[in-house]
């Protein structure tokens, strides 16, 4: 008992600081708030150093401690403590500021629940709890925008979420357990299996904004406040798409899993960079521009069970990470309307050169961050002999490049008008400036992360 | 110290320098540009005893990024710090008065310092960098001038056409690293189709960067970038990369890759020798040029002889870095490089239009400056190669039509007059220009010796040399004599009346030449709309995938909603009919999804 209660220490630490951040709120200490939030998450994702290299269970086997587990503290946490400081940054002084920290404690707790998971009733908590504190954020300022989306976004989980519990019946029916290590047996009844199997890309998709299940993400994104928005299009997507490895893992190869993921990836990837090409809001587009992403994620997720299948994961979602947020940082500061980035290049040359190498990192452009990943990531799908896979992700990653040319080419023309950017804002530029430095870092620091993550 | 580490860094440092410092950015670029010359040297001199420099980074587990100095890589790595050197002494000139010196000084660095990586790469990796880094940072050069019209369009489209060809570079790398399973350069050679199809996925990159028909045309429209830039990307940087990738890739083509690279190769020279004849821009000439003589570039590696491409590509460096530079006085003198305003440049300006008619001549191969000595290795090579009845009469069309297109050029500057301007920077300009141009005359000496260095025989074939010469003097009569102004229009029969001894000659080679010429440059337009077509096909699926998702479903939601209307019901319902056709679209991904599986397992069992 004292030792599962020792390996769930970040999870633990990181309920613990949400709980405490709600107390300060409620004697109207918002500042409090925060720097309890950060230094919380901070301790928690410290917390989690320890436990890099066991590979354990916990609780009878329903919550997993190995590599994507404690990696998902070490990325997700940081991650939340950063989108902290951005909302901060946007919504100091607002009503209900230290209940956004909360809510934001609350969805990354669900996030490290689903990576983790080692129960199918884990799983389902952990997408509605991750749900329940997204459905809240989104609804944050109360105008008409954000509670249309809060509520289309509430609709599309509440049905997703159902159809996953449903389907998720049948394994347990099938297998007789709960637990995922029992899935092997589920090829006894195939129909079953392969329902379950629908429901949970149907569930995770959802919550990884994968096609057809994303349509919530771009009204979402747009109608939440920017640092949400953010904080959506990494913390609990990179949990879904972790819980989707735990589950393929123990799944039977017989069932075609790889070919469904596959098949997605490939879907989600074009769709997303085609309708990023149209878009003119900068949010919108880097929404679509996160569901191609979640498309690059899920070549991990196909190659489950080759030697490179977990590494890349977790160095892609290290660079998805800092990248992303890096981005929605500039956007913050600068407005989301596509012609809000005309000039500013020129007239905020260190911003613009940040947004710059966020955007290429995005693209995959060496020595970056994103090249790391996305090349761990198609050497695992062709380690997996998915070699077509790897070169639709190719050929992608190129029309991917036009989607955020779009933002980088009027960054360098003059402006027609004088530029309407908001003030600076140290914090925003604090946030931009750590993910920089990531962004920048990750390339040369990657042999670290490899010799940690194991295969 | 390892003196790779100065090659690559010094030019960097200079990069990073310059916008920090901001005051005299030329220094430090020259500087950067010199220690790389130095290093490039003492890799040279460490080989000659008998040590190869090598540097190793981590980088991807079991995949180290590796820089190497061997003959090959520490030769090049000394032509591209030279003519840098050379090109940056001319633009600290050109560049006078620019506002944006900063800028220019740290990108051009930044250039050098990504091809000297380039060119000692030692694994795949590093090479990919690279070459990624020489795209984007030409990418910035070709747009330097971004305000004017048509210059951040001519950027986008270098980026875009070399970016697709790397396409084959990344996909063969794959292919070698998860044959061989090291990233190592010079890779093991494959075996079995794999093999074939690395070497044509090489071909395809180095078509792109070296502009090879049919993707000859971006390199034209480059020209809007500032001259020097012009010079630099022409001679050492993001042209040669392409040949100098297929140069070192040499040992791993397989028969049937190398066929089809000296069928490229061949087919570019004479279709982009055309093309320069029919131009009426100089710098556009020079930039068709440059397509055609990296064709005959891929007609040595074709036929076996990478060796002799590295010698022509050398050469080639020194003459057309100095004939840019050289049209970079004229157009500093004239306000343009238009045919119509350069008329007798040549003569208010003898001393550049020497040592620009020394280069020219060079380049159409006469004896004894460089190009002829490296011009004759090509021919031979296509000789002795294997596929002779096929390469050697391209590459002898080639060299006939370099002879014409230099002819008309030496013509146009030599005859006429038109009105002069200033020319600011002169000294400094004419500095490098000379060093250039001295380089371009005495090269020649060196063939023996860099051969013997990179260590090969220089292929020989009887009738080489008679044939080489024939063919380039027929091609300065050519141009000489004939007016290639015949496109001019109203002006050419104006024209035709002082030339009439030419008339036979001119009815007979020359108008099906120029009509042939406009047939490529037809059928350039063609292939042009066809790229367009393709990005239009992408953009309009995109548009549609928007309607599907937002305006389509919007409109739909818009009918209902007027239709609520009528009923009396309000419009405040539309939001939930939205939600329910999307969930209606995901409700139907998982069905496909749940019917592909029950197919998919029925088949299994």
């Amino acid at each position: 008992m004292a030792h599962d209660l020792l390996l769930l220490v970040p999870e633990i630490a990181v309920l613990l600081t949400a709980v405490v951040v709600l107390v300060c709120e409620m004697l109207r200490r918002p500042r409090a708030a925060l720097s309890v939030t950060v230094a919380g998450l901070a301790l928690a994702a410290l917390s989690a150093i320890p436990l890099l290299g066991v590979e354990s269970t916990a609780f009878s086997g329903t919550f997993r401690v190995d590599a994507l587990s404690t990696w998902a503290c070490l990325i997700l946490l940081p991650a939340t403590a950063l989108s902290a400081l951005l909302a901060r940054a946007e919504l100091a002084g607002e009503e209900g500021e230290g209940t956004v920290y909360s809510l934001l404690c609350f969805t990354a707790l669900g996030a490290l629940i689903l990576a983790g998971s080692g129960d199918l009733m884990l799983l389902v908590l952990g997408v509605l709890l991750s749900s329940l504190g997204s459905f809240a954020l989104v609804a944050h300022r109360d105008d008409d925008r954000a509670t249309e989306a809060a509520m289309k976004y509430f609709v599309f989980g509440s049905v997703s979420g159902g159809v996953m519990i449903f389907g998720v019946s049948y394994w347990v029916g099938a297998t007789g357990s709960t637990l995922l290590a029992a899935l092997g047996g589920v090829t006894g009844a195939p129909p079953a299996a392969a329902l379950g199997l629908v429901a949970v890309v149907v569930g995770l998709g959802y919550k990884a904004a994968v096609v057809p299940f994303h349509f919530w993400a771009p009204d979402a994104y747009d109608g939440a406040p920017v640092s949400v928005a953010g904080f959506l299009s990494v913390v609990p997507k990179i949990g879904a798409i972790l819980a989707l490895a735990q589950v393929v893992r123990d799944l039977p190869v017989g069932l075609g899993w790889p070919l469904v993921i596959a098949a997605i990836s490939v879907l989600t990837m074009t769709y997303g960079n085609l309708a990023a090409l149209v878009q003119r809001n900068v949010v919108r587009l880097l929404a679509y521009s996160s569901v191609a992403q979640s498309g690059y994620f899920l070549l991990g997720v196909a190659a489950t069970g080759g030697p490179l299948a977990r590494p890349s994961l977790v160095v892609f979602a290290t660079a998805y990470a800092a990248m992303n947020l890096g981005a929605f940082a500039v956007v913050l500061r600068t407005g989301r309307d596509l012609d809000a980035f005309t000039g500013l290049g020129r007239s905020r040359p260190a911003t613009g050169a940040a947004m710059v190498i966020f955007l290429l990192s995005l693209v995959g452009i060496p020595p970056l961050a994103g090249f790391a990943g996305k090349f761990l990531l198609f050497g695992a799908a062709l380690a997996s002999h998915l070699l077509w896979l790897a070169i639709a992700a190719i050929l992608n990653s190129v029309l991917s490049l036009a989607v955020y040319l779009r933002i980088v080419v009027p960054m360098y023309r003059t402006p027609d008008s004088a530029p309407t950017g908001r003030a600076p804002n140290p914090l925003a530029s604090g946030v931009w400036g750590i993910a920089l430095a990531v962004t920048v870092g990750l390339g040369a620091a990657v042999q670290l992360i490899l010799g940690r993550v194991g295969p | 110290m390892n003196p790779i580490v100065p090659a690559v860094l010094g030019p960097l440092a200079a990069a990073v320098a310059i916008p920090l410092l901001r005051r005299a950015p030329a220094a430090p670029a020259l500087l950067g540009a010199i220690v790389a010359l130095a290093a490039g040297g003492a890799l040279a001199v460490g080989i000659a005893h008998g040590t190869r420099a090598e540097l190793l980074l981590p980088g991807l587990p079991g995949l180290p990024l590796r820089l190497i100095a061997t003959p090959l890589t520490a030769l090049l790595s000394l032509v591209v710090a030279g003519v840098g050197t050379l090109v940056l002494i001319y633009a600290v000139g050109y560049m006078k008065g620019d506002p944006e010196r900063v800028r220019f000084f740290a990108t051009m660095s930044f250039f050098i310092a990504a091809m000297q990586a380039l060119v000692l790469a030692g694994d795949w990796i590093s090479l990919l960098a690279a070459w990624e880094l020489i795209g984007l940072s030409s990418y910035l050069l070709i747009g330097f001038w971004h305000a004017r019209p048509g210059v951040g369009a001519a950027a986008l489209r270098a980026f875009l056409y070399t970016r697709s060809a790397d396409l084959g570079l990344y996909t063969a790398a794959f292919l070698f690293i998860a044959h061989t399973g090291t990233g190592v350069l010079p890779s093991a050679p494959l075996s079995g189709p794999a093999a074939t199809l690395a070497g044509l996925l090489l071909l395809l990159a180095a078509m792109g960067k070296s502009a090879q028909t049919p993707l000859q045309d971006w390199l034209q429209r480059a020209m809007a970038g500032p001259t020097p830039v012009s010079a630099l990307l022409h001679s050492a940087t993001l042209v040669a990369a392409g040949a100098i990738l297929l140069i070192r890739a040499e040992p791993l083509l397989t028969p049937g890759a190398r066929l089809a690279v000296g069928v490229v190769g061949g087919v570019t020279t004479v279709v982009a020798g055309l093309i320069a004849l029919g131009e009426r821009d100089l710098k556009r000439l020079l930039a068709a040029s440059t397509s055609s003589q990296y064709g005959l570039m891929l007609v040595a590696v074709g036929a076996g002889a990478p060796l002799a491409a590295l010698l022509h590509l050398i050469a080639h460096a020194a003459i057309k870095s100095s004939l840019f530079l050289g049209a970079g006085v004229f157009q500093h003198a004239r306000g343009g490089t238009g045919f119509a305003r350069l008329r007798g440049a040549g003569r208010a300006h003898p001393r550049v239009f020497l040592g620009f008619t020394v280069a020219g001549l060079a380049l159409a191969g006469v004896p004894p400056l460089s190009g002829f000595f490296t011009k004759d290795a090509v021919i031979a090579a296509a000789l002795a190669g294997r596929h002779a009845p096929l390469l050697a009469p391209l590459a002898l069309a080639g060299t006939l039509l370099t002879g014409a297109y230099v002819a008309r050029a030496l013509r146009l500057l030599w005859r006429g007059a038109g009105e002069e301007h200033r020319v600011p920077g002169l000294g400094w300009m004419g500095a490098g220009f000379a060093g250039l141009a001295v380089a371009a005359a005495g090269l020649g000496a060196a063939v023996g010796p860099i051969a013997a260095w990179a260590g090969g025989p220089l292929p020989v074939a009887s009738g080489a040399g008679v044939f080489g010469l024939a063919a380039a003097f027929a091609g300065l009569a050519l141009g000489w004599f004939v007016p290639g102004a015949r496109l001019l229009g109203p002006l050419r029969r104006a024209a035709e009346g002082g030339f009439a001894l030419a008339g036979g000659l001119d009815f007979w080679v020359a108008r099906p030449a120029l009509a042939l010429a406009r047939g490529c440059d037809r059928l350039e337009q063609a292939l042009y709309a066809g790229v367009l077509g393709i990005g239009r096909l992408g953009l309009t699926l995109a548009r549609s995938v928007r309607r599907g998702d937002e305006r389509g479903i919007d409109g739909l939601i818009f009918a209902l909603a007027r239709g609520a209307r009528t009923l009396g019901s309000r419009a405040r319902a539309l939001q939930t009919g939205l939600v329910h056709r999307e969930l209606a679209l995901a409700a139907a991904g998982a069905a496909v999804l749940l019917a592909a599986l029950a197919v998919g397992l029925a088949g299994f069992r």
